[in-house]
């Protein structure tokens, strides 16, 4: 076994509050490439972090009109122009009888798209990740808090980045490997 | 969070530049009203064979900005309703707004007067033309005969009009008596009312708008046509009581307690009730589409007619596609450069959600808008204002000793036993 690269740095909290804090001094200190880990969601850490809006509505979004475009554009073909079938007398297509099954289908390609795009912004599905290696972080499921900032950020530095969680108030700072 | 903090820091909005705002609507009302009728009493005689009676204008052109207020006392009553039956926290400071417009259900119960006259009373010009013809020449006015009776006519609208004023009565009853005493006996009796008003809620607005609307086409039938009415009334007060908590806020009565959390969610029901109401509307109009049924077909082929086909076509965009794009964003919602003037098409659009479904039955060729449609329009909107900023100023705008105001603030308070075991060491 070569020597491992160094994944990042794993700063240990005892409170939320110490964490929220940390995590906003983090942002402000316009670090790029970290995350904070906890127990359960605390409200207000999106803004603490600094983090934007998800983009997976989009990805919804194109979902939903994919979905609306290709039922209206497969009722239209099949009904009207490939194998005409009359009914009631009514038009061979028309939007009004074409819209409860396009809307479903809108509803079902937005789910999608969401799901998909979720996974594709998570890069998701993965087999394994550095930090679950690290016996301390099991507790991230317990009562500890924990940010992560990684060595792949621009303003990574072993030293600084150091001693800026430190002064954060970790008690707890160790370097994960790959 | 900066744009947050800065509102808090803004000099409290002055409103008192349109304290005289909803007189001047009254006075405007009244003389468009007067002019419009002068207008068509001054037809020449030999073109009054096509034209319509003043009176009759009269009518429809009152029916259409009675339905349309009513819409904010009711929206207010549901949503006051809701309040209750949720045990919601986050709309403890938008309480008092709904309650406060629902209780415009006293004067709204006089302000119909004027159709319950022409309904009884006038021949040529009545509205419901079921009232003054027998109904026995179609079936499907003969099998309505039962509740299409004059005596029906009213025992409905008095039914209705108490219901709705004596559940905005109660829960505002209660509501009051909590300022004073604090008591959760009161959440409980609001929560009783709201309870058992839901259900009365749903069936009077139904057949209120059935008698008062649908009726205007006796033949019709439409399972839709009281959702319909509701998703657009809910729709359009959900909008009015995003407004009127901004204002109040900027004002200084809700400043810190009417917070981001509360305009987001209000901006999400209000994207919400947009789907709903293309959902019911399209629904109605699906469903008659596919069974075609000329007893139900008339309905739209009437407004296919001329420029009604227009309108139409103006609702399905403007009533449904260009809110529900411009609500999708979420970060949209809580810019008040945004949501003001997409509450502000939101009356509009609702204004003529209502003429769509009344005006047809007067002008079937094609919507064309009179002076008095807008004089009385102005009366009403400014008499109901009045009455709404008086009901309003009557009382704390906040809820005083609301039992969910700490949750509503997202604030923790320990439960009574511990404090108690606090004071004991």
């Amino acid at each position: 076994m070569s020597a491992s690269k160094p994944y990042g740095l794993l700063a240990e909290f005892d409170k939320p509050a110490d964490v929220m804090h940390a995590a906003e001094e983090v942002r402000d200190a316009g670090y790029k490439v970290w995350d904070v880990h906890t127990p359960y969601p605390i409200h207000g850490m999106d803004e603490a972090m600094g983090l934007k809006n998800s983009k997976v509505g989009w990805f919804s979004f194109i979902g939903g009109v994919t979905g609306y475009t290709s039922g209206m554009l497969l009722i239209w073909w099949t009904n009207a122009v490939d194998y005409k079938i009359l009914i009631g007398g009514k038009p061979m297509f028309s939007p009004f009888g074409a819209f409860p099954p396009s809307y479903e289908l809108t509803i079902l390609f937005g789910a999608f798209g969401a799901l998909l795009g979720m996974l594709f912004l998570n890069r998701l599905p993965r087999l394994n990740h550095p930090l679950l290696k690290h016996d301390r972080f099991k507790l991230v499921t317990h009562d500890k808090y924990f940010i992560v900032i990684e060595t792949a950020d621009p303003k990574y530095s072993p030293k600084e980045t150091r001693e800026l969680l430190e002064k954060l108030g970790s008690k707890r700072i160790e370097l994960v490997e790959e | 969070m900066a744009s947050h903090t800065t509102t808090h820091t803004e000099a409290p909005l002055d409103m008192s530049t349109w304290r005289k705002v909803p007189t001047k609507l009254v006075i405007a009302g009244i003389v468009l009203t007067v002019l419009g009728a002068g207008a068509s009493l001054m037809i020449k005689p030999e073109h009054a064979e096509h034209a319509i009676p003043v009176l009759k204008q009269f009518g429809f052109s009152y029916l259409t900005a009675y339905v349309f207020c009513l819409s904010f006392m009711l929206g207010g009553l549901f949503l006051t309703l809701l309040h209750h039956l949720f045990d919601a926290s986050w709309s403890v400071p938008t309480r008092r707004i709904t309650e406060a417009l629902a209780s415009l259900a006293g004067p709204m119960a006089i302000a119909f007067l004027p159709i319950m006259g022409l309904a009884l009373f006038a021949e040529e010009s009545n509205p419901y033309k079921w009232m003054t013809h027998a109904g026995h020449e179609n079936h499907a006015v003969h099998a309505k005969g039962a509740l299409m009776t004059k005596a029906g006519f009213v025992v409905v609208s008095l039914f209705c009009l108490g219901v709705w004023w004596l559940l905005a009565n109660r829960l505002r009853y209660w509501s009051v008596k909590q300022d004073e005493n604090g008591s959760a006996e009161c959440t409980k009796k609001m929560r009783a009312w709201s309870c058992g008003g839901i259900w009365l809620f749903a069936i009077t607005l139904t057949i209120a708008i059935i008698m008062w609307v649908k009726a205007l086409h006796v033949e019709f039938f439409s399972t839709m046509f009281g959702v319909q009415y509701f998703a657009g009334t809910a729709w359009v007060t959900i909008g009015t009581t995003y407004l009127i908590a901004l204002i109040l806020k900027r004002q200084g009565p809700l400043q810190g307690f009417a917070r981001e959390k509360t305009f987001y969610f209000l901006g999400s029901l209000l994207f919400a009730f947009t789907v709903f109401w293309a959902y019911i509307t399209f629904s109605q109009y699906f469903i008659i589409w596919n069974a075609n049924i000329p007893e139900e077909t008339f309905f739209f082929l009437w407004r296919e007619q001329g420029s009604w086909f227009g309108l139409g076509v103006l609702l399905i965009f403007g009533h449904f596609f260009i809110p529900f794009l411009a609500l999708l964003r979420i970060d949209l919602k809580l810019k008040v450069w945004w949501m003001a003037p997409i509450i502000a098409w939101a009356w509009v659009m609702h204004y003529l959600d209502v003429t769509y479904n009344v005006m047809p039955v007067l002008r079937p060729f094609g919507f064309m808008p009179q002076l008095m449609d807008l004089g009385i329009l102005l009366l009403l909107v400014g008499l109901y204002v009045i009455y709404f900023v008086k009901s309003l100023n009557a009382h704390p705008v906040m809820p005083q000793k609301d039992p969910r105001i700490a949750e509503a603030l997202d604030m923790y308070v320990p439960p009574a036993s511990s404090k108690l075991a606090g004071a004991k060491h």
